[in-house]
């Protein structure tokens, strides 16, 4: 097996479990961490895509709220105090990503006509 | 305080906003795959399949452009903000065009691989190791299921069950994201040195991004006047009557100063709910109403009005030379501060 097949192997296992949980979560789960979500059923099916895919991340937020784990103050903090260093950071990758590009690529011979091999058809 | 969720939040302004949007997605995709299909240089005869690949890549490039303008932009200048309110709609968007695109590359380049497409697509090109000739393949992969992630994680819900710090962590997949779009595409079709425009067009496009970015930031960091740790606002008279200043702190967070008649109070900026902008709402019957999702504070105390149990910090401020002062220390959520009077007929004097 190359190590492509084992990745898109890895990805049909990832996308199996994340419907398992996107089945427990959404039958089971939701309505007993989320008020918003008690009785309300027509906008669960738009959570399955993201359950399918960070459905790692959705088990340990359930298991946090469910045990009651964590300061609730802290919800209330998002990381913006990093968002310039992220900027200059983003920024810098952009420039990279451009100069890199136009730094390795080839002058193609413009004079060179091309040299049929092989007659049409062969 | 409950709001239930339902699938989609429209009102007139967003199906105004998802209208143009489509129509503009519906423009796009008319001139470069059918008006004029010459424009993306296409040296020598293509398949339908690349030209709709190279029309709907081309347009997903363009899309996280302008969504990645759209937050700089409005910090820069309020009269983008109406821009940011259905940003949400614009990345959906833009995730389902990018997956067209795959979808056209996938079932051209790699339908007659005796191997499974998917397969080879990622194991076609391996060398990592070098720029010249790197899989940039791999590169648009990554951007699309982060695309992906982004809009599967766009739903109100998400932020909410996530808490805001873990949300706003994942949605900084985006600047990794466009940057591996850049680098897609200036190692990938950009190779071919006919393609003179369009590499123009797409180093403006990163040049703008990063420079929009870097311009808020700087802007929000800039260095105003402080006494003893205090932050530096504006003059009380900038303040309109039941609206609000919204200032950047040294730890990052964001404090809205209203003014109430002659009184000003100053609370955070993040509602408890789902972290809602509350210094662009409104104040109403002495309560700022949040502009997302409705819920209210009584700005004095960061309290919502009963039977409610939100609540959100509140900050000291005063005046000091003319200018409004803010303790960046917060005081516990729900804490009661006494409004400065400030009446605009001295202070404009």
């Amino acid at each position: 097996m190359t190590l492509a097949d084992g990745l898109i192997s890895f990805a049909g296992w990832w996308l199996t479990l994340g419907a398992g949980v996107a089945a427990a979560f959404l039958l089971i789960g939701i309505d007993g961490i989320d008020e918003d979500a008690d009785g309300a059923y027509a906008f669960r099916p738009l959570l399955i895509p993201g359950i399918l895919l960070i459905w790692p991340l959705v088990l340990w937020r359930w298991l946090r709220i469910k045990t009651g784990a964590g300061h609730w103050l802290h919800r209330y903090q998002p990381p913006r105090a990093v968002h310039f260093p992220v900027a200059i950071l983003f920024a810098a990758a952009l420039a990279f990503a451009v100069l890199a590009g136009l730094a390795v690529r080839q002058e193609w011979p413009s004079d060179i006509q091309p040299e049929r091999l092989s007659e049409a058809g062969q | 305080m409950s709001v239930k969720y339902i699938p989609v939040q429209w009102n007139r302004f967003k199906w105004g906003y998802d209208a143009a949007l489509l129509v503009g997605v519906g423009l796009f995709l008319w001139i470069f795959v059918d008006l004029a299909p010459g424009i993306l240089s296409h040296d020598r005869p293509i398949s339908p399949q690349i030209h709709n690949a190279r029309a709907f890549g081309a347009c997903a490039f363009l899309m996280m452009t302008i969504v990645l303008c759209m937050g700089p932009l409005a910090r820069l200048d309020r009269r983008f903000l109406p821009l940011l309110y259905n940003r949400r709609h614009f990345g959906v968007m833009t995730a389902v065009v990018a997956l067209s695109h795959a979808y056209f590359v996938l079932n051209w380049y790699f339908a007659a691989s005796p191997t499974d497409k998917f397969v080879a697509a990622i194991g076609s090109n391996t060398s990592f190791g070098q720029i010249s000739g790197f899989p940039f393949e791999a590169l648009g992969i990554f951007a699309l299921i982060s695309l992906l992630v982004l809009a599967a994680t766009s739903h109100d819900f998400w932020m909410k069950f996530l808490t805001p710090p873990v949300w706003k962590s994942l949605h900084y997949l985006i600047y990794p994201a466009y940057a591996a779009v850049v680098g897609h595409i200036m190692l990938g079709t950009l190779q071919d040195q006919s393609h003179q425009g369009f590499t123009i067009v797409v180093a403006a496009s990163a040049a703008l991004v990063g420079g929009l970015h870097i311009a808020a930031g700087l802007r929000e960091r800039r260095s105003l006047p402080s006494t003893a740790g205090w932050q530096a606002l504006c003059p009380p008279d900038q303040i309109e009557d039941g609206r609000a200043r919204i200032a950047m702190l040294p730890d990052g967070n964001r404090v809205a100063v209203f003014r109430h008649g002659d009184k000003l109070s100053a609370i955070a900026n993040a509602c408890a709910h789902q972290n809602g902008p509350l210094g662009e709402g409104r104040i109403l019957d002495c309560l700022v109403t949040c502009p997302w999702h409705g819920f209210q504070y009584d700005v004095t105390n960061g309290q919502s009005p009963a039977p409610f149990t939100e609540k959100i910090p509140t900050y000291r401020i005063k005046i000091e030379d003319g200018m409004v002062f803010v303790d960046p220390d917060a005081n516990p959520p729900g804490t009661f501060v006494e409004p400065l009077v400030a009446p605009l007929s001295e202070v404009s004097s």
